[in-house]
């Protein structure tokens, strides 16, 4: 039977109002059908192609617009994004805020881009800073969160995350010089910051919605910088115990509450890391075939097992 | 043909349906739970996460099961003979797809990512095998070279229809799109069989979802007939196609270019603005929402590759328009339904209806770091964090 008989047949049941079998018959008749994604998706686009376009112009017209036009131009611009934002922008809550239309969160994304190309522009033509990218970087970091924060933007969040991984980034570069060990390291203290500061966040009631946000970038970061640890040639054992906890952590956080990205992220990098040490110094075809074959059946055997018992989908 | 009773397919469909109408607070808990027991289903589902990483393992146990079995008993035998490997690959493609037949019809799996793998391997076996029976056949230009992608086509297409794979429906047609070189040397001649079949592929498809309009086969055949407008748009765009646009944004004219100014050129370049046109007409006709999204995307396509297709010089401003006609049309287009009754304008709003858009909006925020534009580029670029994916947005080209 299919829904729509389904609907009738729970209507005459009394099992739903006239009001409601109206609502969801239309509903899957596609009667109003919504083009919501539809819009978000042009203004999306529409901003992410804007702001592509200013900051080619105003790199190849720079001279002969001049400074002043440029920079006075991007200013009024952000100005006018963050006014926006704030005069439609209901008051601050801690608790998940819808925004008030359609155009507000990507007003405010285009607000946050425009400050980065202006930084970047002041940067490359005055050299205010001398080159001392890390602090650009950690500002407008922080002033992602504070916007994130304030207009309940995950789009300025992702950003915000995103500008703080550079940030530490180029302290790496700045303070250690480029090298393998180095980034790991710093991958890892920027997950265990982002992850923890999502936890605390999230335990003090201020936008509880954003933790996934904060758990799958800090998850994906650290099990691939301790992965990363498990290919060196020394200390690998230390990288992978640290994977094996990792990926437990990853796995009991998944299943106890039901977000099933984890236990794929701890299968994966997980397996991964132990086939790494295993198949180490295994230079027969049979025996690694036989491994991959053997293991590879296991895995799916305790995901199916886990499957049944956690992840059926409703 | 199909592996699935249309009534399990159409009883998980009611529940999708209970669980969104559930989640957006249509039906109260106590009514969502009579309902959701009265559509009980015996098809074993898991969440797509658990589904994907099924697939992975389910791909490197069965491939390397496969390898190994060769490796124990035919290596010596077989070693420096094609033709034989070729015909054991064959054998193994049986075997593989008999696995998934057994997954499906015996442990009832549904989307399960196990069944999923060993459909795809026996397509990746097929033609694995039939290249080493071929052997040297294949590098002739002969007949007996098309059956690779012909044999892969039939194949991937059989899986689509029993079991109702969408990506082995997409596989079917790139294997589609090699045929038309083994028929003609002429590039025009070729996209012009490729644009018969896919359009062939269209007519039955408008032909066949007329009867399933409100069932289980409605979004299914919605995004067959977007994959194939999306086909034929791509065989017709021959900026995209020959990939040449990246060359025309540097203002570097490319060699496709010289080749293609004759009328066939300036016909596809007719087509490429009629086809988004017609599209759009057939998915706001039929309030097709996948429809609706594709013709905005192929519309959006032809905008960016007009003026590489006019050879008009490309300026630094452009997406800056190009961005504001975007947004502009969305903030228009939301206006005009917002002021009709309760939001709603000849059948279509700018409301949420759905819990599922939301998922595919909090999707899209999560990658928004990855495909905005590229960071502050600064003196010493880090492999790790700001790299080419996010950051703080602004151009690298500064």
């Amino acid at each position: 039977m299919t829904v729509l008989g389904r609907l009738d047949r729970w209507r005459d049941q009394g099992a739903l109002t006239p009001e409601q079998h109206a609502l969801l018959d239309g509903l899957v008749r596609g009667n109003p059908c919504s083009v919501f994604l539809h819009l978000n998706f042009l203004l999306y686009a529409g901003v992410l192609a804007f702001v592509g376009g200013l900051g080619w112009t105003a790199e190849a017209y720079s001279q002969q617009l001049g400074d002043l036009v440029v920079v006075a131009g991007l200013t009024l611009l952000l100005a006018a994004c963050l006014g926006y934002c704030f005069a439609k922008a209901p008051p601050y809550s801690g608790a998940e805020t819808p925004s008030p239309n359609l155009v507000l969160d990507y007003v405010l994304y285009l607000g946050s881009l425009t400050w980065s190309a202006e930084l970047t522009y002041l940067e490359k033509r005055f050299h205010l800073l001398s080159g001392q990218w890390d602090l650009y970087l950690l500002a407008t970091a922080l002033f992602f969160f504070a916007l994130a924060y304030r207009f309940d933007n995950r789009f300025v969040l992702s950003l915000a995350l995103s500008t703080l991984a550079g940030w530490f980034g180029v302290t790496i570069a700045q303070t250690t010089g480029y090298g393998e060990a180095s980034y790991r390291q710093f991958a890892i203290l920027y997950s265990l910051v982002v992850g923890v500061a999502g936890i605390a966040l999230q335990s003090w009631g201020i936008k509880r919605h954003f933790l996934g946000t904060y758990l799958n970038i800090a998850a994906n970061v650290l099990m691939m910088a301790l992965l990363s640890g498990v290919f060196t040639r020394e200390g690998y054992l230390l990288w992978l115990l640290l994977l094996v906890l990792a990926c437990g952590a990853s796995l009991w956080y998944g299943v106890t509450q039901r977000q099933f990205s984890f236990v794929a992220y701890a299968a994966l990098y997980g397996y991964a890391g132990v086939s790494a040490i295993l198949i180490r110094n295994l230079h027969d075809a049979s025996a690694l075939l036989t491994y991959f074959v053997v293991t590879g059946v296991t895995m799916v055997v305790v995901l199916v097992v886990l499957a049944r018992r956690f992840g059926r989908e409703p | 043909m199909r592996a699935y009773a249309a009534s399990d397919e159409e009883t998980l469909r009611v529940r999708r349906y209970l669980n969104d109408w559930a989640g957006e607070g249509l039906l109260s808990d106590a009514r969502y739970q009579a309902m959701e027991q009265e559509a009980e289903c015996g098809l074993r589902r898991t969440n797509g996460f658990l589904r994907l990483v099924l697939f992975v393992f389910t791909m490197i146990s069965a491939s390397a099961a496969a390898w190994l079995f060769f490796v124990t008993f035919f290596q010596g035998q077989l070693a420096g003979n094609s033709r034989e490997q070729g015909i054991f690959l064959l054998v193994i493609a049986a075997l593989v797809y008999a696995g998934a037949e057994v997954c499906v019809s015996g442990a009832r799996l549904y989307r399960h990512g196990i069944e999923e793998a060993l459909a795809v391997l026996s397509v990746l076996f097929l033609c694995a095998g039939l290249l080493g029976v071929l052997g040297r056949d294949f590098t002739s230009q002969g007949s007996s070279a098309s059956l690779v992608p012909a044999a892969g086509a039939i194949v991937s297409f059989w899986i689509y229809r029993r079991f109702g794979f969408l990506y082995a429906f997409v596989a079917a047609m790139i294997f589609v799109a090699f045929l038309p070189q083994y028929g003609t040397a002429s590039h025009t001649g070729q996209r012009l069989i490729l644009a018969i079949i896919y359009t062939a592929g269209l007519a039955t498809v408008a032909l066949v979802r007329t009867a399933h309009r409100f069932d289980y086969l409605d979004e299914e055949y919605s995004l067959v007939e977007a994959l194939l407008w999306l086909g034929l748009y791509l065989t017709f765009n021959l900026r995209l196609s020959s990939l040449s646009l990246l060359a025309d944004l540097g203002n570097q004219p490319s060699a496709s270019t010289a080749e293609s100014a004759g009328a066939f050129y300036w016909t596809t370049y007719a087509l490429i603005w009629c086809l988004p046109a017609v599209l759009l007409w057939r998915a706001l006709r039929m309030k097709d929402r996948w429809l609706l999204g594709l013709g905005m995307v192929i519309a959006l396509l032809t905008l960016i590759t007009n003026k590489a297709y006019l050879r008009w010089p490309i300026h630094p401003w452009d997406p800056m328009f190009l961005g504001v006609l975007l947004a502009g049309v969305a903030i228009v287009v939301r206006r005009w339904l917002a002021k009709g009754p309760s939001g709603v304008r000849g059948g279509f709003t700018a409301r949420r209806l759905s819990g599922r858009d939301k998922e595919w909006m909090s999707n899209l925020s999560s990658v928004s770091s990855v495909v905005s534009p590229g960071p502050a580029a600064g003196p010493a670029e880090p492999s790790f964090g700001g790299g080419s994916s996010g950051g703080g947005g602004a151009s690298s080209n500064f």
